[in-house]
């Protein structure tokens, strides 16, 4: 589903991702894991051209993001890329002055363009999938950091998604907060949708993950089924890595 | 005081076409200001530029030459523009200058996030900001443009310069005809203060009405 191919990514001189090539088929679900300034986020912002890529190619589902396309076909690739996937931030950054369900709706309406019924009729549905019906009518200054990420699940769940970029879900919230998320996370997955987790979450990652990206400093230095990783973590830096995540 | 009660219509006309320029040209002005500030932001190098010298050149200038400007100015080019026509170019555009910094403070106060949230669900960069930025940005801008908006209700009295019958240009007027000064600025003075006053406290009401999310 996913191809990457001799990826690179500068800010001005810095390298922040250096050659990645991988490939993600479709169902899978991928967690990608690394010391902070890894470049992880990064990776996951250029598959759905949030950001852009300096070197390299990126195919998701057949739409190619060249890096030496010209402006206009990469808009279109990427125009094509984000109708395809969906994406659940840190932030969650919901649209505060919005209601819960006119968030999950918008993209319906205004990139859809569906009928207001409808598009209520689906986000309603979604809401109830995530166990926010009781919420609909509120803002999402009135709910809870979980509450507003499931929000968020929904919303990117509501264009149909083949594929959901998930960076740093649950990072913001408090902990006990966490778990909410992580199970519709979790159901999610279990449903066969194709994703890619950028998370601190380890037993999350352990558990329902059925695959570990390890990078560091803009390299994937391991890529592995989640218990050869957890159990023996083949370089020094992600034994390292382990052991500190795993300290107290 | 009798000299003011028996010319309150007088003086009430003068408040009226005050009122009248201050929201004409507020409605251009704000219209002026949104393009010049997505142009700013979101436009290609030319509009740009265009944007920020037009701002630059507004804002250096005193709004009573850009009135004079427009008035006699440009009869020199065959241009004749009734005095009221005139007031109402050159407010809006001198407004709008102002009004397109308040917006475009207004829209870089908006968290990156949110265009990124849009996006990511498949809108254009059109539709994120005219759908998400841009309702955000106008709750940001309300204080700026409010103070802009009753800036502009008392900037109106330099029209009075080009012979147009505001408020100011009445009590000139009343002056002319009585001899006496205090009384009818006075009477003005209050006039344009309860003006401000009121619209203050409107704004306040729709600042809050507002930020209930």
């Amino acid at each position: 589903m996913i191809e990457i191919e001799q990826l690179y990514k500068n800010y001005d001189s810095h390298e922040v991702l250096k050659n990645l090539t991988l490939s993600i088929p479709a169902h899978q679900v991928v967690a990608v894991i690394g010391p902070s300034g890894s470049g992880k986020s990064t990776f996951l912002r250029c598959i759905n051209g949030l950001e852009k890529i300096t070197q390299g190619k990126i195919s998701v589902n057949g739409h190619v993001i060249d890096a030496k396309a010209s402006k206009k076909e990469l808009q279109k690739t990427i125009y094509a890329i984000r109708q395809e996937t969906g994406m659940v931030f840190q932030q969650f950054n919901l649209y505060p002055h919005k209601t819960v369900i006119e968030n999950v709706m918008e993209a319906l309406i205004v990139v859809k363009k569906l009928p207001k019924a409808k598009a209520h009729k689906i986000a309603s549905d979604l809401l109830e999938r995530v166990g926010l019906s009781d919420k609909e009518n509120s803002y999402p200054s009135q709910i809870s950091g979980g509450q507003q990420q499931r929000v968020a699940i929904a919303r990117a769940l509501a264009m149909e998604p083949q594929l959901m970029l998930f960076d740093e879900p649950t990072s913001a919230l408090d902990p006990e907060l966490v778990g909410e998320v992580l199970k519709v996370m979790k159901d999610l997955a279990e449903e066969g949708m194709t994703m890619i987790i950028v998370t601190h979450e380890m037993n999350f990652a352990k558990n329902v993950a059925n695959r570990i990206l390890f990078m560091a400093d803009g390299v994937i230095v391991e890529d592995a089924e989640p218990k050869a990783f957890f159990e023996h973590p083949q370089t020094a830096r992600a034994q390292q890595f382990l052991h500190q995540v795993s300290e107290f | 005081m009798d000299l003011i009660i028996e010319n309150i219509p007088f003086l009430l006309k003068g408040a009226y076409y005050t009122l009248l320029i201050t929201v004409v040209s507020m409605f251009f002005g704000l219209i002026i200001g949104l393009l010049a500030a997505i142009a700013r932001i979101k436009g290609n190098r030319f509009l740009r530029n265009i944007a920020r010298v037009y701002v630059s050149i507004i804002r250096g200038t005193p709004p009573l030459v850009q009135i004079v400007i427009v008035y006699y100015g440009l009869v020199d080019y065959g241009i004749e523009l009734g005095p009221l026509t005139a007031a109402y170019i050159a407010l809006s555009i001198n407004i709008g200058a102002y009004v397109s910094e308040a917006f475009r403070g207004a829209i870089q106060s908006v968290p990156k996030g949110q265009t990124e949230a849009a996006l990511a669900t498949g809108m254009t960069e059109k539709q994120a900001m005219r759908r998400i930025i841009i309702p955000q940005a106008i709750r940001y801008a309300i204080p700026p443009l409010g103070n802009t908006f009753v800036g502009m209700l008392k900037e109106t009295s330099l029209v009075s310069v080009i012979a147009v019958t505001e408020l100011m240009r009445s009590a000139q007027l009343l002056v002319a005809q009585y001899y006496v000064y205090m009384p009818f600025y006075l009477s003005i003075g209050i006039m344009y203060w309860g003006m401000s006053t009121f619209f203050t406290f409107i704004l306040n009401k729709v600042e809050k009405r507002l930020s209930v999310y």
